[in-house]
């Protein structure tokens, strides 16, 4: 019942959001709240059974004629992707808060129905209710696009939705033809994992389900959608799409492929990891000659959900675990970044990195900030993603030696991105116009949460993956 | 003709009796009693379906067939006429136009019980001819333009249809369905003429030119009745055809397989840029005639089951977003819905909702009836065509999302005056049944296979 509530919670906040859009700032204050609430309720939810192998679970036949029945669980990776999902809910409405002053109503129902779909995706173990979550997050994300974004927004909301909508349909036709070929009819996964498929027909269905995940993951070559949707988005919109929906490719990735298609996993893994490693090389070379900030940190996603993508195609504990880290790490390293180029597209109108400069002279806040998730961007030891990608490219050297170099290479190239956007925006001559106006008390508290939870997880990573340990206990293949 | 077989046919003779009894009373009476009679007629029609549900079919002849698709389509087409009566403004000269309305589910009705090429052909003329009628009611320029393309496109169709049941009966010697059997050259040109012929009346691709006039210049009333009444008709005659007949295959299937994936393909695509609610719904209409036309040709064994349900879902849908759309004058376009959701919060949560059911999202019925289609076509392996489905509802998608975040961002342009209650009443039912059959969809599934087991 509590996952039930935890999921409607955000739908309603929604609701109660838009409906009371207009009185001094009442919206933002009730989306914080529906948040907050929310972080309250997985707290109980995790407090209540730590040691389960579930914390909380919840079984409902839905339409018992399809086998469709509102399947419901939580574990660790679920836990800590739904409570990123509330914190980035808080961080999106502190960041937007100048941002968006025409139809806040709506843009904070959406903010809300996004974070509420992507818990969805993240706690449902029915696959079809699972794909109707996929589904339904794009249109609150589309409207935050093609509503609120700059330039040529609707033609990036357009390319979003279209890649993802299509993809998305693929996942639903090959959870139809997974479910149709159970005893009776059923989208249980844990019914569907017990199913002994042949090798090629798991190959065939691992593929259909992984087109769904790699559009979201953005993995070249299905990364068109990407640059333009990040670097058009309102900066909210920035922040859920590199915080939460990316993440939700990774999660459907790392979940359902090992735990429905064992065999046909192991077929597919090399391919996956070599995908994985050219599209690393490429999304940090191409990061490298960016001089829209916004863009180039888009690029440096697609770079990050490449390395997920080689840790989870590894498949050893040590690569998965890294895989595993490194979702969180990216989530709060993105969305910081974006926030803060965000807030200095407000103050100088400008994300180009010839343009700016000398924030460590005029603004120094923003300097520190900028410094030290510049820091985490190339992974430095101390910061969360050092753990995660760390991990990963430990764990591949166990598989493979030769991408693990281009995994190593990686890292090296994003040596180069990152100093470049540091001395872009912190280094070097002021702008000859007056100082750019430090962060205000509100951005410099969102900032400092994500700042401590990139360090926490990064000096003290066990944290983290203490809490993993089951998921990815589950995750690594079971060997004859 | 003994008692069952009258109780049979009671719902075509309330009808019947209630579109004569609005052509009667337009002259005397005010324009309100009219639009009474007209109302009373269609609810008493289905609810002698309803009264009969269970009652085993009685046998009448071929040419009116009393089995569970037939009561279903009575139903649905005086249910779907009666909404469509709530929004369907002519202006001051409309006291006629609730008979017409009568007339055109007396058609579909006849329609969706024909056993027989006789009752097929005077369905699909009795629909036409009222339509023609209502088109033109408001005498402006576009309804004038809708109403001629839709004559000249349904006399060349009438001319197909009846020069391919003539081939049939040439070949066969039958005009009843069940006597549709055989293979030879004329047969098969035949089946190519009547599926062609029907195709114009359910508006499939390449003969689908006059449905995004229609919705656009004709009374939004009008455009339900050809979106929704007809079309449920003609979908419901094909599945007899499918059933009684023995047509020749492979190309009545493949045939009306294809017309199906080039609507799909035609209407999203051209629905993408439209700037007017009611040409995109009318070029949206055109895609969901080809997922019905690929679910009735897939042939699998729960495709009837399918159609059913699709019909079901497919009109609060359709008929909610026509009637918010008229509600905003004739032919809105995006601008025009800017700021709704402040002047009228429960037209813009409706055509919301309808749009949600169409794009097939979930928690809306069209996601179920989405779920029915991929399920159908998984199961009698249509690869290509599940493609073009899925590729069809991405483009979907889009246009959809248009529209459908357009009502609440921009501020209100004034005040709007408040929605009549029949609108308001018609409103609310569609966004209700849309919910409803969306989350729990076993009731709707029920009635579909109940109605579907009765042959």
């Amino acid at each position: 019942m509590a996952l039930i509530a935890l999921l409607l919670l955000p739908l309603v906040g929604g609701v109660i959001a838009f409906v009371v859009a207009g009185r001094g700032e009442a919206e933002r204050w009730v989306s914080i709240a529906t948040f907050a609430l929310m972080l309250v309720m997985l707290f109980a939810i995790v407090a209540g059974a730590p040691d389960a192998r579930w914390y909380a679970r919840f079984e409902y036949p839905w339409v018992p004629s399809f086998g469709i029945s509102i399947d419901l669980a939580i574990d660790g990776l679920s836990a800590a992707l739904v409570g990123i999902a509330a914190v980035l809910g808080i961080i999106c409405v502190t960041a937007s808060w100048q941002e968006i002053r025409t139809d806040s109503g709506l843009f904070h129902a959406c903010l809300c129905w996004t974070v509420g779909a992507t818990v969805g995706v993240f706690i449902s173990f029915d696959l079809l209710i699972f794909a109707f979550f996929w589904e339904a997050m794009l249109i609150p994300s589309f409207t935050l696009i093609a509503v609120w974004g700059h330039g040529d927004k609707e033609g990036a909301a357009l390319k979003f939705l279209i890649f993802n909508a299509v993809a998305g349909f693929g996942l639903l036709a090959a959870a139809f033809a997974l479910a149709s070929m159970a005893d009776h009819m059923t989208f249980n996964a844990f019914e569907l994992a017990k199913m002994k498929l042949s090798t090629p027909v798991q190959v065939w269905m691992l593929l259909g389900f992984s087109l769904a995940f790699m559009v979201k993951l953005s993995v070249p070559p299905f990364h068109a959608w990407l640059p333009e949707a990040h670097t058009l988005a309102p900066t909210a919109g920035s922040i859920l799409l590199a915080g939460l929906l990316l993440k939700t490719g990774a999660y459907g990735l790392f979940r359902f492929s090992p735990m429905l298609f064992p065999d046909g996993a192991m077929v597919v893994a090399p391919y996956g990891i070599a995908l994985g490693a050219v599209g690393a090389l490429y999304g940090g070379l191409v990061a490298c000659g960016q001089n829209d900030a916004k863009r180039l940190v888009a690029y440096t996603s697609i770079a990050h959900m490449c390395i997920i993508l080689m840790g989870i195609c590894a498949g050893v504990q040590y690569a998965l675990a890294g895989a595993a880290v490194e979702m969180i790490a990216h989530s709060f390293s993105a969305s910081a970044l974006f926030l803060l180029i965000g807030a200095l597209y407000e103050r100088t109108n400008t994300r180009d990195l010839r343009e700016l400069g000398g924030l460590q002279q005029t603004a120094p806040r923003f300097a520190a900030a900028f410094s030290l998730f510049c820091a985490a961007l190339l992974a430095l030891p101390g910061t969360a993603n050092f753990a995660g990608e760390a991990l990963v490219v430990v764990g591949i050297f166990q598989v493979t030696w030769i991408f693990a170099l281009a995994a190593l290479s990686t890292l090296v190239i994003s040596v180069i991105y990152a100093t470049r956007l540091l001395k872009g925006l912190v280094f070097g001559v002021a702008r000859p116009t007056d100082g750019t106006r430090d962060l205000g008390p509100r951005e410099y508290g969102a900032v400092l949460v994500l700042a401590a939870g990139t360090l926490m997880v990064g000096l003290y990573p066990q944290s983290l993956i203490g809490l993993l340990e089951p998921a990815i206990k589950a995750a690594l293949p079971h060997l004859p | 003709m003994n008692a069952a077989q009258l109780a049979a046919l009671s719902p075509i003779a309330a009808l019947a009796c209630g579109a004569v009894l609005a052509m009667m009373l337009a002259p005397l009476a005010r324009a309100e009693i009219v639009r009474a009679a007209a109302a009373f007629s269609l609810a008493l029609a289905a609810m002698l379906v309803v009264l009969r549900a269970g009652v085993p079919p009685a046998s009448i002849g071929a040419l009116y067939v009393d089995d569970g698709p037939a009561r279903f389509g009575v139903a649905y087409a005086s249910l779907s006429a009666l909404a469509a009566l709530a929004f369907l403004r002519t202006g001051a000269v409309g006291k006629e136009a609730p008979s017409l309305l009568v007339l055109v589910a007396l058609g579909a009705a006849t329609l969706a019980a024909a056993g027989h090429a006789a009752t097929l052909f005077l369905g699909i003329e009795i629909i036409s001819l009222s339509l023609i009628a209502l088109f033109a009611f408001r005498l402006s320029r576009p309804g004038l333009e809708a109403s001629y393309k839709f004559l000249v496109m349904s006399g060349l169709a009438t001319a197909a249809l009846l020069l391919g049941v003539s081939l049939i009966f040439a070949e066969t010697g039958a005009l009843a369905f069940a006597g549709w059997r055989g293979h030879g050259a004329l047969f098969a040109l035949g089946t190519a003429l009547l599926l062609a012929g029907l195709a114009f009346k359910f508006s499939l691709a390449p003969f689908h030119m006059w449905t995004p006039d229609a919705f656009e210049g004709a009374p939004a009333g009008a455009a339900a009745l050809a979106g929704v009444v007809s079309k449920g008709a003609v979908a419901i005659a094909i599945l007899r055809l499918n059933g009684a007949a023995q047509l020749p295959e492979p190309l009545w299937s493949t045939g009306l397989a294809a017309l199906g994936a080039a609507s799909i393909l035609v209407g999203n695509l051209l629905a993408l840029r439209q700037p007017a609610l009611p040409r995109m719904l009318g070029y949206s209409t055109i895609a969901h005639s080809g997922y019905i036309a690929v679910l009735l040709a897939s042939g699998a064994p729960r495709a009837g089951e399918a159609v059913l349900f699709y019909l079901a879902i497919y009109a609060p849908a359709l008929i909610g977003a026509l009637c918010a759309s008229a509600l905003l004058g004739q032919a809105p376009t995006l601008p025009d819905l800017h700021g709704l959701v402040r002047r009228r919060p429960l037209e813009a949560a409706a055509l919301a909702l309808a749009l949600l059911s169409l794009a097939g999202l979930p928690a809306a019925g069209g996601f179920i009836a989405k779920l029915y289609l991929l399920r159908t076509l998984v199961e009698t392996s249509g690869w290509t065509l599940l493609g073009i489905v899925v590729a069809g509802s991405g483009l979907g998608f889009y246009y959809y999302a248009r529209f459908f975040t357009a009502p609440f961002i921009g501020s209100s342009s004034g005040e709007a005056e408040p929605l009549a209650l029949p609108d308001r009443a018609l409103l609310l039912l569609c966004a209700a049944l849309i919910v409803l059959f969306g989350v729990a969809p076993d009731i709707l599934i029920n009635i579909a296979t109940s109605a579907l087991s009765l042959r």
